[in-house]
């Protein structure tokens, strides 16, 4: 390796970490917070069987579900104009991938919910709760816990999905790695240091996914934690 | 004079004619255990005269009060919820809280009782049950026997005037069957109001002193325990004691 491309790849990395900071990050962290309570709603309307509600739900997920990210993400930046609807890309790139990734985290949330079995629930009533207290103290932490893995898995993925939004004009990590290639013709190099970025942050969310799930594993574990403070 | 009573108890699943029209009535202290043929509605008048099912037509009298189950309110089925307790034949724990938080949760959630008053009372249950070393353990950390022991403290903690039993041991490897009833027993013993659908004809004819026979959605016998065990006088009873009795001889 040259001493011009050691150069070129310190430059380009300086470049990428503030695209990161700036705008790979807030992406990925606003957009994913948004899918996760658009995906609340949208399973929690589903799972208590709220007509009309339901049907709009189905409708959503089947349409953000059933078409590809970038004609999405292509749509709502180039497409929407035509109808006045004006949009910066960055706004418009959570918008599409909060609304793209929300259909997909509340199918796993979903699945999660009528994943507690019904036994449990009809126990919570016949214990004198009522339908709220069994969803707030049964269900939901129960779901909550089916449905961190997946959904941790959803949010690495995102993460990769947005250099997508580079496509859309939005000023990411990929779209700096590009700017720096095209300046100095070297994409083995410079494509190699943005993908070790995105694996370094993709390798730190599969830590905190790992830490998140031994927190939240103590009662399916066999083993017995006699520390554990009571909290019913 | 009974304080609980049901009459006339339908239930229909579409066009399948589960319960026919069931009469029972109960005493303070009776151990009523009902006996029948898988299929024959046990389950199905349980959970219709807990709620968990609507009955198709019926009434039922509890102290004092008449309700007709085809058309009770919401807020008559919790009031009568809170003075009764169940007991699954599949445990149902729930699975996120430890077994002192079981018990608790009714209390706490249920009828808002403060934590420490909770607790108390938690763990006194959970020692009726011979369970209070395993009082933080998860249900999953437990032996069949031992969850059914906690979902009987649970039903027990929010001192139920009766509590209903859908075969209690029926998920049981048999080594743990004998914990479970002889838990039971003792509630039995204590004047604890028990209705049990049973399999077990061994605490039917010693613990019961009131047997119900069920077939095809009627009652086909009622009646006191040594009665129904001695002289039995409906032909499909003495088939199903037959049945039974050879099943334990072999
Ligand atoms: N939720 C249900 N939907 C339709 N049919 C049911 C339902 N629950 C029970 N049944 C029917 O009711 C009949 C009685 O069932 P059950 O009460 O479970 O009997 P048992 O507890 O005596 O074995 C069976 O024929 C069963 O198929
Ligand atoms: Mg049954």
């Amino acid at each position: 390796m040259t001493e011009r491309i050691l150069g070129i790849l310190q430059e380009a990395f300086t470049r990428i970490l503030a695209a990161s900071i700036q705008v790979t990050l807030p992406l990925t962290i606003i957009g994913f917070t948004l899918a996760m309570v658009i995906a609340m709603i949208m399973a929690l309307v589903q799972y208590a069987k709220v007509p009309v509600l339901t049907q709009i739900a189905r409708l959503y997920i089947w349409i953000f579900r059933g078409t590809p990210l970038l004609v999405q993400l292509f749509l709502a930046y180039f497409g929407l104009p035509k109808l006045g609807i004006v949009m910066d890309a960055f706004p418009c790139a959570v918008m599409v991938f909060a609304l793209n990734e929300g259909a997909y985290c509340s199918e796993t949330m979903r699945s999660a919910l009528e994943s507690v079995s019904e036994g449990q629930i009809e126990a919570g009533y016949c214990a004198g709760m009522n339908y709220l207290q069994i969803m707030w103290h049964v269900v939901l932490p129960q779901a909550f816990r089916t449905a961190f893995p997946p959904l941790s898995n959803s949010l690495i993925s995102m993460l990769k999905d947005t250099s997508l939004a580079a496509t859309i004009t939005v000023a990411d990590m990929f779209m700096a790695a590009q700017r720096v290639v095209g300046r100095t013709y070297e994409p083995l190099w410079v494509y190699i240091e943005v993908a070790l970025v995105y694996l370094f942050f993709s390798t730190l969310l599969t830590i905190l996914q790992r830490a998140g799930e031994k927190r939240l594993g103590f009662f399916t574990s066999k083993e017995v934690n006699t520390k554990k403070e009571v909290r019913a | 004079m009974s304080f609980f009573e049901v009459k006339d108890v339908k239930k229909t699943f579409g066009t399948n004619d589960v319960l026919l029209g069931i009469d029972l009535s109960v005493d303070k202290g009776d151990v009523i255990a009902v006996l029948g043929p898988s299929g024959s509605g046990k389950t199905t008048f349980l959970r219709c005269i807990n709620f968990l099912e609507k009955a198709t037509g019926g009434t039922m009298t509890f102290d004092g009060e008449t309700f007709d189950l085809a058309h009770i309110k919401k807020k008559e089925i919790a009031k009568i919820r809170k003075k009764t307790g169940f007991v699954f034949q599949s445990y149902n724990l729930f699975l996120n809280k430890t077994a002192l938080q079981n018990v608790m949760l009714g209390l706490t959630s249920g009828r808002k009782m403060k934590k420490e008053e909770a607790k108390k009372i938690a763990e006194e249950m959970l020692e009726k049950v011979g369970l209070k070393e395993r009082m933080n353990y998860y249900p999953g950390q437990l032996s069949g026997g031992q969850q059914q022991r906690v979902a009987i403290a649970r039903a027990l903690a929010t001192s139920p005037e009766i509590i209903y039993f859908d075969e209690p041991t029926s998920a049981l490897d048999p080594e743990l069957i004998g914990e479970v009833l002889s838990v039971m027993k003792q509630l039995a013993s204590e004047g604890m109001t028990m209705l049990v659908v049973t399999h077990e004809i061994n605490f039917a004819r010693n613990v019961a002193n009131k047997i119900v026979f069920m077939d095809g959605g009627h009652v086909l016998e009622a009646g006191p325990s040594k009665e129904f065990f001695e002289n039995p006088k409906n032909a499909r009873t003495k088939e199903f004691l037959n049945n039974i009795t050879t099943q334990h001889e072999t």
